[in-house]
């Protein structure tokens, strides 16, 4: 039972979405201004078969947030924007209160807070609706090449699925398009699964 | 610090702190050494920030660094809420990271860059002394105390000395990568960048088939001059040289570098032959016009400067350099003060234009 039908992936799309919904009221906070987080897609992918184009990462580097949840299910899961989105995010979101080259020192724990605010809040979402708990680890920010990036999420063959979510996220009228990836093992899929399933059948 | 104290949660197992217990809902072995501490003891000679507080946001632990940068004692902050142990506000992006924190369950950070100063922190505290509050870089754990409360491990760590060390590291690189490609005695560029530059600026020229013009400039008679001016003086003429080489230049694609001893090279991309040719006066006229005295320059008693100029569309093994120096050479030859043109070839199209 190790595939998401049509409907799951909507469940599961309609979880985000709140998710998303959370972090930007979160992120809106911050930056005294609007910011609106969709979450226009969810797929789920074999380890293998992910390349440059599923996540659409063109060259240059890109920053990643990771965080370890575990649970129900264990999910490694990494957000990712190009560097470039990266650092305008981070600009956009301090405001005038620094010059751009002063920005690069706090790209790391800037990029690191806006991920976990991402993160917990879809998957707090997530854990509320289908009734679990989930534990985190700290958020961890890295900055790779798509070759990189595309080899760490292969090369784990104990979490052989990917669930990807497209996010768009705009900040002061600038879109940014990342990714939310997640690395799942049979068995932590077959458990999401299960509570979808049980979610999906209380509201039928 | 931080990260160590996270990942190894085991150090806060099963000890007492004073009256409060924490404890984190998973059973793990205790380890031996925690048997020789007592956990309130390592707490307090932590150089961060530690505090714990319940749902309702009652202060459950409180440890030295906190009470030192607050100056609020341990007795005073236990069992209030924590918005109402300070006497100055608590940021509200601090307020709604402890609720997700303790609603959630999941770690939170709270970093810099977003937050300068959440809580009313400072390095010392002086009654009657207004002072700036501490940089602060936090982050939230979810724990569990004994009694299976859901409650927040919240860290502070002082990051102002992150800061500074950052900013004098930028600065130093800046005052580094300047010094790697400025020339000391004339503040133009030097030969490490310009050779470097060279190279781009030939291959741009070659792949997009636009003329590059490269001159070579040569103080006349230096060796004399600094024979008997002495060497000083000698150091004062180039400086002057190099700033009126300099100040004929206006547009951003030139530069100018010094060659070596009393040699310059100058690269403009984009110059028509005539236009170069009127260039390489000018250069000379800008010296010209310095007049600095020179009694053992037997033609001119004064400085001047021979340029040797190559000017045209690079291609294959081109060397403009090479040819820029073959003119400079004539220029000598022909009496000094004075430019040589040579093209790159003869026959191509922009000779016309």
């Amino acid at each position: 039972m190790n595939s998401l039908s049509e409907l799951h992936l909507d469940a599961l799309a309609e979880v985000f979405s709140i998710g998303a919904g959370r972090a930007a009221l979160s992120l809106s906070e911050i930056v005294g201004d609007e910011v609106r987080i969709s979450v226009p897609s969810v797929q789920l992918i074999n380890a293998e078969d992910i390349n440059a184009a599923t996540l659409s990462l063109n060259s240059g580097r890109f920053g990643a947030v990771n965080q370890h949840f575990s649970g129900p299910f264990n999910a490694e899961a990494v957000l990712l924007f190009t560097e470039e989105q990266a650092l305008k995010i981070v600009s956009d979101m301090m405001g005038s209160q620094m010059a751009p080259e002063e920005l690069a020192e706090f790209e790391h724990e800037a990029m690191c807070e806006l991920g976990n605010i991402i993160l917990n809040a879809c998957l707090s979402a997530m854990a509320d609706i289908l009734s679990f708990t989930l534990e985190s680890s700290l958020p961890h920010y890295t900055v790779a090449s798509a070759d990189e990036i595309l080899y760490k999420l292969r090369q784990d063959s104990n979490q052989p699925y990917v669930m990807v979510l497209h996010i768009d996220l705009a900040i002061e009228k600038r879109h940014t398009a990342g990714n939310l990836v997640f690395l799942l093992s049979s068995a932590s899929l077959t458990n999401l699964v299960s509570h979808v399933d049980q979610f999906l059948g209380k509201l039928s | 610090m931080t990260d160590s104290l996270l990942t190894q949660p085991a150090n806060l197992h099963t000890a007492d702190v004073r009256s409060t217990v924490i404890q984190t809902g998973t059973i793990a072995p205790m380890p031996s050494s925690a048997k020789h501490f007592e956990i309130a003891d390592i707490c307090n000679a932590l150089n961060i920030g530690l505090c714990v507080v319940n749902a309702a946001r009652q202060v459950l632990l409180w440890n030295h660094w906190i009470a030192k940068h607050s100056g609020i004692e341990e007795a005073d902050a236990l069992n209030l809420p924590l918005e109402q142990v300070f006497s100055e506000p608590v940021s509200p992006a601090f307020l709604s990271a402890l609720k997700n924190c303790l609603a959630h369950k999941l770690p939170v950070v709270l970093s810099t860059a977003l937050h300068r100063t959440p809580l009313p922190l400072y390095h010392k505290i002086e009654p009657d002394l207004q002072q700036a509050r501490m940089y602060q870089s936090i982050s939230m754990a979810p724990i569990r105390s004994q009694h299976n409360e859901a409650c927040c491990l919240i860290q502070i760590t002082d990051s102002s000395n992150s800061i500074k060390r950052e900013k004098i590291l930028r600065s130093h690189s800046e005052i580094l990568k300047k010094e790697a490609t400025t020339d000391g005695l004339t503040d133009i560029c030097n030969r490490r960048f310009f050779d470097a530059h060279y190279e781009i600026a030939v291959a741009d020229a070659k792949r997009q088939k636009y003329p590059l013009s490269i001159f070579m400039v040569d103080i006349d008679f230096f060796k004399p001059y600094n024979d008997h001016y002495g060497h000083i003086a000698g150091d004062t003429v180039i400086k002057l040289v190099a700033n009126a080489l300099k100040s004929q230049l206006s547009r951003a694609t030139d530069i100018v570098a010094r060659y070596g001893g009393e040699e310059f090279v100058l690269v403009m991309p984009h110059l028509a032959q005539n236009i170069a040719e009127q260039f390489a006066e000018k250069l000379r006229v800008a010296v010209f016009d310095l007049a600095i005295p020179h009694i053992k320059s037997p033609l001119f008693h004064q400085i001047t400067i021979s340029i040797g100029v190559c000017s045209g569309i690079p291609e294959n093994n081109d060397n403009l350099l090479n040819k820029a120096d073959t003119a400079l050479y004539q220029a000598k030859q022909n009496g000094r003060n004075q430019s040589i043109l040579l093209s790159l070839c003869e026959s191509k199209e922009y000779l016309e234009q």
